[in-house]
């Protein structure tokens, strides 16, 4: 009896010791192995982009020696990480946050605010949290959708359409639009659909492999509830190389409506929902985990590009006389269309 | 009583008429009393037992250490307070032999990263019912053992992580469980020392996939979210170790307790410890009827011991 009791006990303690999990030690060669783990187990575009993982460790680690001060790691650190070349994958210390900016400073910006409030409404537009609107010339609507960090009420968006119920088109310029909270994507996507729509895919690791993904769950907007205010005219969608994470997820749904045309630059990308992890030493370490595809199924990691023939520049020497081309484009467009 | 005796006598076999008067009157005086000391016995259990109600309210303090690897790979250290409440009676059905306890409580947690610079809160609620079988060894000691089903819900939440903020736990558990009750005595102060482990052994548990965000499930994917527990993937053990003083009739509860969870499923490792000081107040109490008072010839079964 006493054996058994013996065996059983030992089978606990042995079965919930399983349950293990790594540690490492908060040294410059530890928090270097932690965040080349937490990356190794999670990141989700290795392949996409072509990144060797385990390259990296061989080239980077040799950098991460114990004599390095916290400034010195973290810029190996930052390097490493620059590698996947992911707008979404930063490190996080107390006096610093590295950035792969590359995403869009090698690209032209593409959007001037001062331009479009100045020449084209002489200051005179409307501002509801992050998004301006008003009416241009030729009556068209227009609203700049600044950041999708900050939401629209259903309120503010029957507002914001009732006041541009009299226009014949209808602008959305979501460039410098860096994304922000998906949630926030679906409330006006649904002002501009009738019946339901495949809005895209998302899919997530299973493991720490690098191949280990789930089968990509389709997700579905619903058209807004009845009572609220609709649009159902020619719409157009502004983007340039900002146009990032959340507003791209905006574009890839936008671009699949039968009466949206996206103009100017191809996207900045970011398809890839962001984690959230951290090192021995506290540095917080985000990175993309969750790839989504569009409604074709395409990953739209490295941007969207515009709709064919719509891709167009701002054209240096027309900002000077006060024009966005980018904008002009989309008017000439929208009133020929008409 | 006597319609008892009477009865009882009325069907005496019609041989006995034939007996001596001597031996007559003897067996009668037998019969009688048989019948008179059944009829006591009998009266005795139809008289429904007194089933006082143990109940505690306990405060709990201490320190808690929390690995959530959907969150983290770093452990946190911390405090964490509770309060629970407990009930045990003996059962109707065999007040001697069976007691079931019910118990639920709420805890809360905060604890911190190793480098101090980011929180990572637990919320709790449980929930507890069960039933177990008791023998008294003598020396004022019972044992109790039997089962228990339990209910936890509780979130995790870290202030740091963005799209990934909180872990979500839930589980529902059949458990064995049991305790160990010894009365004594120091000095005048009567002392009731109780033990009481409680070790799930299975149940179904809430966990998300490896890398799936809430997001994904508020968008509907629900599949592969419950699991079935097992010790391989779901351990966790419960261990209350308290000392009610019956300082009158009501008792102050000092105490110990241990809990532990850690569960591994879809390479997710969840690990939390706490080691709480536990403080309360317990009794055993009696509801009484006002119409029907209280039968005084009705016995009084602990259901502790």
């Amino acid at each position: 009896m006493g054996n058994k009791i013996f065996v059983f006990l030992w089978a606990m303690i042995l079965l919930s010791s399983c349950h293990e999990v790594e540690e490492w030690e908060n040294t410059p060669k530890g928090n270097f192995d932690a965040l080349w783990t937490v990356i190794d187990e999670h990141y989700c575009f290795f392949e996409e982009k072509g990144v060797d993982w385990d390259a990296m460790y061989r080239k980077y680690s040799l950098k991460a020696k114990n004599t390095l001060t916290d400034e010195e790691l973290f810029l190996v650190c930052a390097e490493m990480l620059d590698e996947l070349k992911d707008g979404h994958t930063n490190l996080s210390a107390s006096f610093n946050t590295s950035y792969y900016r590359k995403w869009w400073s090698d690209y032209p910006q593409n959007y001037d605010a001062r331009l479009i409030q100045e020449h084209y409404f002489n200051f005179n537009y409307r501002s509801l949290n992050d998004v301006d609107y008003g009416i241009l010339p030729d009556n068209i609507g227009y609203i700049h959708y600044g950041s999708f960090v900050y939401g629209l009420g259903e309120g503010n968006i029957d507002h914001i359409l009732a006041y541009l119920a009299t226009c014949e088109s209808l602008i959305i310029d979501v460039r410098n639009n860096g994304g922000g909270n998906l949630t926030n994507v679906e409330p006006l996507v649904r002002r501009f659909i009738t019946e339901p729509i495949l809005a895209g895919y998302i899919s997530h690791k299973t493991g720490p492999g690098h191949e280990d993904f789930s089968e990509p769950y389709a997700y579905y907007y619903d058209p807004a509830e009845k009572g609220r205010i609709m649009w159902g005219k020619p719409i157009v969608v502004l983007t340039n190389r900002s146009t990032y994470s959340a507003a791209n997820d905006f574009v890839s749904v936008m671009k699949n409506l039968p009466n949206v045309t996206i103009v100017g630059a191809t996207t900045g990308g970011g398809c890839g929902m962001p984690f959230s992890s951290e090192l021995p030493c506290g540095w917080a370490v985000r990175f993309s985990a969750c790839p989504m595809y569009d409604a074709n199924g395409n990953l739209t990691e490295m941007g969207i590009e515009p709709t064919e023939g719509c891709a167009v520049d701002m054209d240096p020497s027309a900002i000077l006389s006060g024009h966005d081309t980018i904008l002009d484009f989309a008017i000439d467009y929208l009133t020929t269309q008409n | 009583m006597k319609l008892m005796a009477n009865n009882a006598y009325s069907k005496l076999p019609i041989e006995i008429v034939a007996m001596s008067k001597h031996k007559i009157i003897l067996l009668l005086l037998f019969i009688a009393v048989s019948i008179d000391i059944k009829a006591i016995e009998q009266d005795s259990l139809q008289v429904e037992p007194l089933r006082p109600v143990a109940s505690a309210y306990m405060l709990e303090f201490g320190g808690s250490r929390i690995n959530d690897t959907y969150l983290t790979p770093l452990k946190y250290t911390g405090w964490m307070a509770g309060f629970q409440y407990e009930r045990m009676q003996a059962m109707k059905f065999n007040p001697e032999k069976w007691v079931m306890r019910l118990s639920a409580g709420v805890e809360i947690d905060r604890t911190q990263n190793p480098a101090k610079n980011a929180d990572m809160w637990y919320l709790g609620l449980d929930a507890s019912w069960g039933m177990m079988h008791r023998w008294r060894l003598g020396h004022e000691i019972t044992i109790g053992a039997g089962g228990s089903t339990s209910l936890d819900i509780g979130c995790l939440y870290s202030t740091r992580n963005g799209n990934n903020p909180a872990s979500a736990k839930a589980a529902w558990t059949v458990n064995a469980t049991g305790y160990v009750a010894w009365n004594f005595s120091i000095g005048c102060l009567p002392i009731t020392v109780k033990y009481q482990p409680t070790l799930p052994v299975t149940g179904v548990f809430f966990s998300p996939d490896y890398g799936e965000l809430y997001y994904e499930i508020y968008l509907g994917n629900d599949d592969g979210l419950a699991h079935v527990a097992w010790w391989g993937n779901y351990f966790a053990m419960d261990n209350l170790l308290t000392a009610d003083l019956h300082l009158s009739n009501t008792c102050l509860r000092i105490g110990y307790r241990n809990q532990l969870l850690s569960t591994k499923v879809n390479d997710i490792v969840t690990r939390m410890t706490i080691h709480s000081v536990v403080l309360g107040v317990s009794g055993e109490w009696i509801s009484v009827s006002s119409r029907k008072g209280l039968n005084p010839s009705a016995r009084l079964i602990s259901a502790l011991y």
